[in-house]
């Protein structure tokens, strides 16, 4: 079993990749965080005796992203499995973000994971199942005003997913959408969900388990896996209430946390 | 002066261990992850006792390349000031999660930081121990008891149970303390301190609100952390030092039946390999643990 892991490094893809290495599988790894890709190969080989192969990219960068094929092509590897992890969230009001940071996400989150899924079942092992994981959102299931970019951007794999499975199904190819919540992966995550109270511990899916759970769907073939009981109500709630209304909601809860953190920043 | 390098002595037992030894006369190594917090700790040793020698090293020590780092800092502070000797290494630095959360290794983060820092940074400074006949003291926990190492997924990722993890880790530093002695008693002693139930803040650190309120609740029932800190001044101080190996109050006490010379074995080559440590515990390979 081969597997190519973007965003590995990060908090979920390293989980991820952590799983996969356990189960005996051959990893691949991609991440624009060298050092630490280096690192975490060498955790995986220590832990689990691992094949772990690393190799950093810029995947917004499509020179980069042709030097990673260039190296994979030559050492004729296949695959199969695909995770789309890597991703970038920039919460704050539109207006008040920098142009270019918001053209980011949609370069990292929608068109990178489209480069690198065509790129990768170019490459899949010959007449062997393949499946596909875009790691989307719960945010995906609403349209988010003050998260407004990204929220689309989930909004788009998830739609992307459910599309991809119908006209990659007669080939053998599983697409599965993942819409994690909460997850204690870094500074930034923990503090929000540690300002949330209670709240937080209850909307929080632990990794592990979203990692073995992601892998297991996978090779099940489903085609949508929501972590938590908080986040499948939740999704509920986005599927049956008016979107323009759950926008609506979403503004008014996060306005007074934004207004909060604007006030701070400025003082 | 006789050297003692504390890590985690930024708050809590750490903090008031170094301030008691620092009174005692002893020059004292102060690692911590916070720069800020460790000059905060400097100076208010130094107003207590003006005469102290006191040296900081900022590590986060979770990562093993910052416990390398810190290593080769303390070594070269040990060869300039105190003849290359270290007279105790006191592995304090602990922390609880709530979730199963990883360091850039990927290995589980109350196991990376409450095991195996302490680990790879007694290897680092095993040299300088062994040249004072030093030792090594583990601040461990009576919750070390009842529970059993998961050899066969000690990260627990399989069923995490952030409690469970704590709990092993714990263990695992008396299993380390076991293989130390077994190792290289009478040239170096290891010990554990259990500290019994402090008021500190370890459980309101980065953890949820669940655990964060649990811990609020309980500390209230702890001793103050000086208490605690005369244990380690005992340990650091007796000659000739204790035969015991866990130690509460200044009083040997009986610890897990799973602290054997097979267990504490196993522990080792793990920790080794989880380390880099290729060439085993006592080789001072210059590439070893290279990260
Ligand atoms: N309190 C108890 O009842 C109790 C009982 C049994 C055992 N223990 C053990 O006692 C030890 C000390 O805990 P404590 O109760 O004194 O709590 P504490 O005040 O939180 O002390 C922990 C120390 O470790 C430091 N630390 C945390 N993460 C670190 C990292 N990544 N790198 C370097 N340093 C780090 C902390 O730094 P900061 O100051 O920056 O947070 C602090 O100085 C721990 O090993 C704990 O398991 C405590």
């Amino acid at each position: 079993m081969n597997v190519f892991i973007t965003g590995a490094a990060g908090g979920l893809g390293r989980a991820l990749a952590g799983e996969c290495a356990s189960r005996g599988y051959n990893v691949f790894l991609t991440d624009i965080n060298e050092e630490g890709l280096n690192r975490l190969k060498r955790g995986l080989e220590r832990q689990f005796g691992a094949a772990v192969a690393a190799k950093y990219c810029d995947l917004t960068d499509p020179r980069s992203f042709d030097a990673l094929l260039a190296h994979i092509d030559a050492h004729g590897l296949l695959f199969d499995m695909v995770l789309n992890v890597a991703g970038c969230d920039f919460e704050g009001a539109f207006t008040e973000r920098e142009r270019e940071k918001l053209v980011q996400i949609v370069l990292l989150n929608n068109a990178a994971a489209l480069r690198v899924t065509h790129a990768l079942l170019r490459r899949r092992r010959p007449g062997r199942r393949f499946a596909i994981v875009f790691v989307s959102s719960l945010a995906s299931m609403f349209p988010m005003p003050l998260k407004a970019t990204y929220a689309a951007s989930k909004r788009f794999l998830l739609d992307l997913a459910m599309a991809l499975r119908q006209e990659l199904k007669a080939e053998g190819v599983s697409v599965l959408a993942v819409c994690p919540a909460g997850l204690a992966t870094t500074d930034e995550t923990l503090s929000s969900i540690r300002a949330q109270g209670f709240m937080g511990d209850v909307t929080t899916a632990s990794l592990e388990d979203v990692a073995r759970r992601t892998i297991d769907l996978a090779l099940a073939g489903k085609n949508l896996y929501i972590p938590g009981l908080a986040g499948r109500l939740l999704s509920l709630l986005g599927k049956i209430a008016p979107r323009s209304l759950a926008a609506a909601v979403v503004y008014r809860r996060w306005r007074r946390a934004h207004l909060i953190r604007a006030e701070k920043i400025r003082s | 002066m006789k050297a003692v390098a504390i890590t985690g002595a930024t708050s809590g037992i750490g903090l008031e261990t170094a301030r008691l030894l620092a009174r005692e006369g002893f020059c004292v190594l102060l690692a911590g992850r916070c720069a800020e917090r460790l000059s905060r700790a400097k100076a208010r040793i130094l107003s207590e006792s003006p005469s102290a020698r006191v040296a900081c090293f900022q590590a986060d020590l979770m990562q093993q390349r910052e416990v390398l780092r810190a290593a080769a800092e303390m070594n070269a502070y040990l060869d300039a000031h105190c003849g290359g000797r270290l007279h105790a290494l006191i592995n304090n630095a602990g922390c609880v999660r709530s979730w199963y959360m990883t360091t850039e290794e990927g290995y589980e983060q109350q196991f990376a930081l409450n095991h195996l820092s302490g680990f790879l940074l007694t290897h680092k400074l095993l040299p300088a121990l062994l040249k004072s006949n030093g030792r090594v003291i583990m601040t461990g926990s009576a919750s070390h008891k009842g529970i059993k190492i998961r050899w066969d997924d000690v990260m627990l990722r399989r069923r995490y149970n952030p409690l469970t993890a704590y709990k092993q880790s714990k263990l695992c530093n008396i299993l380390f303390a076991r293989g130390l002695n077994d190792r290289f008693a009478p040239g170096l002693r290891a010990y554990v301190v259990d500290p019994g139930l402090v008021k500190t803040d370890i459980g309101n650190k980065e953890t949820g609100a669940l655990v964060h309120f649990i811990w609020s609740l309980r500390k209230r029932g702890g001793v103050p952390p000086e208490i605690p800190a005369e244990t380690f001044a005992y340990l650091c101080l007796k000659e000739p030092p204790p035969d015991g190996l866990y130690y509460y109050r200044c009083r040997e006490k009986k610890y897990s039946k799973e602290v054997t010379r097979e267990n504490a074995d196993r522990l080792f080559a793990l920790s080794e390999r989880l380390c880099g440590l290729d060439g085993g515990f006592a080789a001072q390979d210059e590439r070893a643990g290279a990260v």
